[in-house]
């Protein structure tokens, strides 16, 4: 339970900063590594559940499989264009199947990254930290919140909308023609009833004192304590370990010939 | 933060709601395009990703609509579990801020289509300036990239730009915008004609 205790600003943080580390990395080797050890620390430390993980992580193979194939289809010219490998019966510059794999390899990393965030935290929490520690304007997180809470009175006001059309003599939309026009049809409807909503729990809000001014007391508290930096501490330092490790072994490749 | 009222913050929340759920659909169905084709598979439908920015800019008028609007729209998104994690708030904030700059340009006064337009295409440039780093497509063959652009560009300005207009007139017309800068230039309009 250690990930699910973390502070969720802390915890956002450091996934932005690998993200932003792993950008510069154009090898396979070194996101591949990466993964296995985000991998390592979402099914053996956070204890997420393996079938649900599957479940969110399948569509991004799809992402890297599309990923792969234009990279291979319409890469840049290659420095040696003499390596070359031959797969399914065409002659392939070794540059390019590394670069492709490398961004494949990139998506299902930055994948498994979010997904250890997400699934570790109350996204409430989150907002509530963000406000706490990140200095987001009280009047801002709480309209997100207030936002956030509207969701599912969107979604009924969808159905009643859609009952409303159909009472009227509107017929279920068939094609595809007709459902993108029955959307246009929804669309403002359902946005004025959220503006007239928003509107309403605005004054709500104020009637009972809310001023959004940053001196103000909270109910649920956030701290950062050591555990959250150790955290970060620990994330980034095995994703630098590993960079230097593909340096000294020579097989890290950086942006050069890329542009 | 301070010269917005409350009511702004929360209709601008609310809006960023409904099109996160947008952003959010629309997600699996440029993941079926990309399978497909490819990263440019993304590029026509990529103005939906702005939308929201022009959309609160428009009715809000207030300097950091933009921004603000896309990126609160990117937090529902995380918040709503887009798998994309809290990166996608980063993306958000830089999608807002090329739309913003446009504005910023007009120092917040001229909300004419072409305004709009452009700063869909202002979203559009620095989300793509992104894209080339974080996805990647620094790797591609210059022309690939130079297609990708373009298609953008065009989505941005008539997705985005245009799109957006039209979505926010037609909200108007129902009168529920009354307290809003884009409600009262519409009440303003009828009592001249």
């Amino acid at each position: 339970m250690y990930i699910h205790n973390l502070n969720p600003s802390i915890k956002a943080i450091t996934v932005i900063l690998s993200v932003l580390l792993l950008t510069m990395v154009f090898d396979p080797i070194t996101p591949f590594l990466f993964l296995v050890w985000i991998w390592i620390l979402t099914i053996f430390v956070a204890k997420v559940n393996i079938k649900k993980y599957l479940l969110y992580f399948s569509p991004f193979f799809i992402f890297a499989a599309g990923m792969f194939w234009t990279n291979i289809a319409f890469a840049n010219e290659p420095i040696n264009p003499t390596e070359v490998v031959s797969l399914f019966g065409n002659t392939i510059p070794i540059e390019d199947i590394q670069t492709a794999l490398s961004l494949s390899h990139r998506i299902l990393t930055f994948a498994s990254l979010s997904l250890l965030f997400l699934l570790t935290t109350n996204v409430v929490h989150f907002i509530l930290s963000l406000m706490q520690q990140c200095k987001l304007p009280p009047k801002l997180a709480y309209g997100i919140l207030a936002g956030y809470r509207f969701l599912p009175m969107i979604k009924d006001e969808l159905v009643l909308i859609k009952s409303a059309h159909r009472v009227r003599g509107i017929n279920r939309a068939k094609t595809l023609k007709e459902n993108v026009h029955q959307y246009k049809r929804f669309i403002v409807p359902l946005l004025a009833s959220s503006i007239r909503k928003a509107e309403r729990t605005a004054i709500a809000m104020e009637s009972k004192g809310f001023t959004g001014s940053r001196e103000r007391t909270f109910y649920r508290q956030f701290t950062v304590t050591t555990k959250d930096w150790l955290f970060m501490i620990m994330m980034l330092t095995v994703l630098v370990t590993l960079i230097t490790l593909a340096w000294q072994i020579g097989y890290f490749r950086w942006y050069t010939g890329e542009i | 933060m301070n010269n917005w009222r409350l009511k702004e913050v929360i209709v601008m929340a609310a809006l960023s709601v409904v099109f996160g759920v947008v952003y959010l659909a629309f997600l699996p169905l440029g993941g079926i395009l990309v399978g497909f084709m490819g990263p440019i598979g993304y590029e026509p439908i990529f103005g939906i990703w702005f939308i929201v920015s022009i959309i609160a800019a428009y009715i809000i008028r207030k300097p950091g609509a933009a921004f603000i609007s896309e990126t609160i729209a990117a937090t529902i998104e995380v918040m709503l579990g887009n798998a994309l994690g809290p990166i996608i708030i980063l993306v958000g904030m830089i999608q807002g801020i090329g739309a913003e700059a446009v504005f910023a340009a007009t120092k917040w006064k001229n909300y004419a289509l072409w305004v709009l337009m452009l700063a869909g295409m202002g979203s559009a440039v620095t989300s793509f300036i992104w894209g080339m780093f974080q996805g990647g497509y620094i790797a591609f063959a210059p022309s690939y990239i130079l297609a990708m652009f373009v298609i953008r560009l065009i989505s941005g300005a008539l997705i985005a730009g245009w799109l957006g207009k039209a979505i926010s007139d037609a909200l108007a017309k129902t009168g529920v915008l009354s307290s809003f800068a884009l409600g009262k230039e519409y009440k303003k309009g009828k009592k001249a004609a």
